[in-house]
């Protein structure tokens, strides 16, 4: 425990002091306040009178109920910050292995009475607690101007701010997997970015795989689709869990067993691959 | 003797080229043993292998035969760390971290509760001469006043063994006397010292016992006065020296070399030595200066370096 809590205070201290912690809450804020500025409602006794989304009047049927309006809302905005707090999480932790392995800094952390296993562990967490900071902070902001605007509150945007600190601990293991074996922050990013934009036309793989000529083909495409992270089903399923049965057919689909097993799969295949690797390395 | 508390038997590193097809020997069977209250040296030309026996006595690297233990603990057992503190030699303490928050971090990471590490860091930076700058960020201080941090990190847990690479390195010469003192007083309160350093005065005025290494072997282990010590050799002050006492020393079959006004002896044994004061006397020679001939360690490790390595 006192390990995690060092390599905690050492992570949010050195994102503080590289303004990388201020870079990212500022960003996260930028966000904020372009969406509490963006959107304007105007709810009479809790029915939607009107809305405004940038300050172009929008069209609202008599039928259009306030909640659905809501989970609309905080469904479309859930999947903007996905993407968001991936790109964020992914460059504001990058260099936390690469630094670490710098010569003459790594010999002060290995010098101390802890298994390889468990400081590469600890500092996995205390990155991950970062991003998830970072995480919660967009979501219960959006969550509170959404509620002052319509003075309506669920908390299923909460369990999308769940699902973005899934994918960004499946994605955070396979940086720390490049960072041990290359120990640089620039390969680190490219390659996790480069990992997530490949996987997302994967979803379409039963479409690619019928264009294929030859089997062994197909079978790759489908192997490297039950591989990868499934970053395009996860995002649906952000959009999908926030509007819950009235999402549409393809979020319902993502919301599946499957796209979740195979990625916490990766993810903790990617650490162990990274704990081994952190192990057997020689400074 | 206590038991030692660093033992490293037969040492063996290899290391190998890229798609291992040149094997590098570092270490080629080292033995070591450091006892508490020790100050330990470890000299030898780049490349003999200093470097390497530190990184496997610190799981930084697995050895290729042979063991090396800590306090009993084998070194593969990150418990064996649990009472060793560890300067390397271009040491790099996160810079965003002020003096106190490393010692926060390392202290925490070395199992120490707040409390303690916080007494500790006041009591530590004192010694140090760096309490005043207790919340100064790290990348604010000068070479030396990092070195003596990083002396700190590696003093914060009081650890019963010291692993020391160049600490003195970029510290002004009072410094290095501040340093040399809090090893020493280190080593009076049983804690074993190992010293890796390439300046040989200061090992000389630190350490009591020293291991040269040379391609990965010891080429000489000993105490420094052992290792300086030229043998039968001394010094003579007298005066007058004329060419009859010279002539007469050479007859008793005493070496004689006139250097500096003074005479250099190589004797026999001390009964031969006597003999000499004895002509000396007998002529009316006052004697004013006797003094066995010690070489600086520097001239030790100069000598082991360059002799030929003789082949088993």
């Amino acid at each position: 425990m006192k390990v995690l809590v060092a390599n905690i205070e050492d992570v949010f201290r050195e994102a503080a002091a590289r303004w990388t912690l201020i870079a990212y809450f500022c960003l996260s804020s930028i966000f904020i306040i372009i969406f509490a500025a963006a959107v304007n409602l105007d709810v009479v006794n809790g029915a939607l009178a009107g809305a405004k989304l940038f300050g172009k009047e929008m069209e609202v049927g008599g039928s259009f109920s306030i909640e659905k309006l809501v989970t609309g809302f905080e469904g479309g905005f859930a999947s903007l910050l996905y993407v968001l707090s991936i790109f964020m999480a992914i460059f504001a932790t990058a260099h936390l292995v690469p630094r670490m392995q710098d010569k003459g800094t790594i010999d002060l952390y290995l010098s101390r009475p802890v298994s390889r296993t468990k400081l590469i562990g600890s500092r996995y967490l205390a990155g991950l607690l970062l991003a998830a900071s970072n995480v919660f902070y967009l979501i219960t902001a959006v969550w509170l101007i959404v509620g002052w605007k319509t003075h309506v509150l669920h908390g299923k945007i909460f369990l999308a701010g769940g699902l973005m600190i899934f994918m960004i601990a499946s994605l955070l293991a396979f940086s720390f997997l490049v960072g041990v074996i290359t120990s640089s922050t620039g390969v680190s990013i490219m390659m996790t970015y480069g990992l997530a934009v490949f996987s997302i036309p994967l979803m379409a793989h039963q479409k690619m795989e019928a264009a294929f000529s030859s089997d062994w083909s197909a079978y790759l495409l489908r192997g490297l689709y039950l591989v990868l992270p499934k970053v395009t089903e996860i995002g649906m399923a952000v959009f999908g869990f926030v509007l819950g049965q009235n999402a549409p057919e393809e979020a319902q689909k993502a919301m599946a067993l499957q796209p979740f097993v195979t990625t916490a799969l990766f993810g903790l295949g990617c650490f162990a691959l990274a704990a081994v690797a952190f192990k057997r390395k020689e400074f | 003797m206590n038991e030692a508390v660093i033992e490293v038997r037969g040492l063996r590193k290899e290391y190998r080229s890229s798609f291992g097809r040149r094997v590098i020997t570092a270490l080629d069977g080292i033995d070591i043993a450091v006892h508490p209250g020790e100050l330990f040296g470890l000299l030898g030309p780049n490349g003999a292998g200093k470097t390497t026996t530190v990184k496997v006595l610190l799981g930084l690297t697995a050895a290729t035969a042979g063991s090396a233990s800590i306090g009993g603990r084998p070194v593969a057992d990150p418990e064996s760390r649990r009472h060793v503190g560890y300067l390397p030699e271009g040491h790099k303490i996160p810079n965003y971290l002020t003096a106190r928050q490393a010692l926060s971090i390392f202290g925490r990471m070395s199992g120490m509760e707040t409390a303690a590490i916080r007494s500790r860091s006041v009591e530590l930076l004192e010694k140090l001469k760096l309490s005043q700058w207790i919340d100064v960020r790290v990348k604010k201080f000068s070479k030396g006043m990092t070195q003596r941090l990083g002396l700190a990190c590696a003093l914060i847990h009081q650890p019963q063994v010291l692993l020391l690479d160049e600490p003195t390195d970029g510290v002004d010469p009072v410094g290095r006397r501040e340093i040399r003192d809090i090893l020493r007083d280190e080593a009076k309160n049983g804690v074993a010292v190992l010293l890796n350093s390439h300046l040989l005065s200061e090992i000389e005025l630190t350490c009591d016992r020293v291991a040269v290494l040379r391609a990965g072997k010891v080429a000489a282990e000993g105490s420094v006065e052992g290792l300086t010590r030229t043998g039968a050799k001394y010094k003579m002050v007298a005066a007058p020296i004329d060419d009859a006492l010279v002539a007469a020393f050479r007859e008793s079959g005493a070496g004689v070399d006139r250097v500096n006004g003074h005479l250099e002896l190589s004797v026999d044994n001390v009964e031969h030595l006597n003999a000499l004061v004895d002509q000396v006397r007998a002529r009316g020679v006052m004697l004013s200066e006797l003094a066995p001939l010690r070489s600086t360690l520097e001239d030790v490790f100069v000598d082991l370096v360059k002799a030929p390595e003789v082949q088993p």
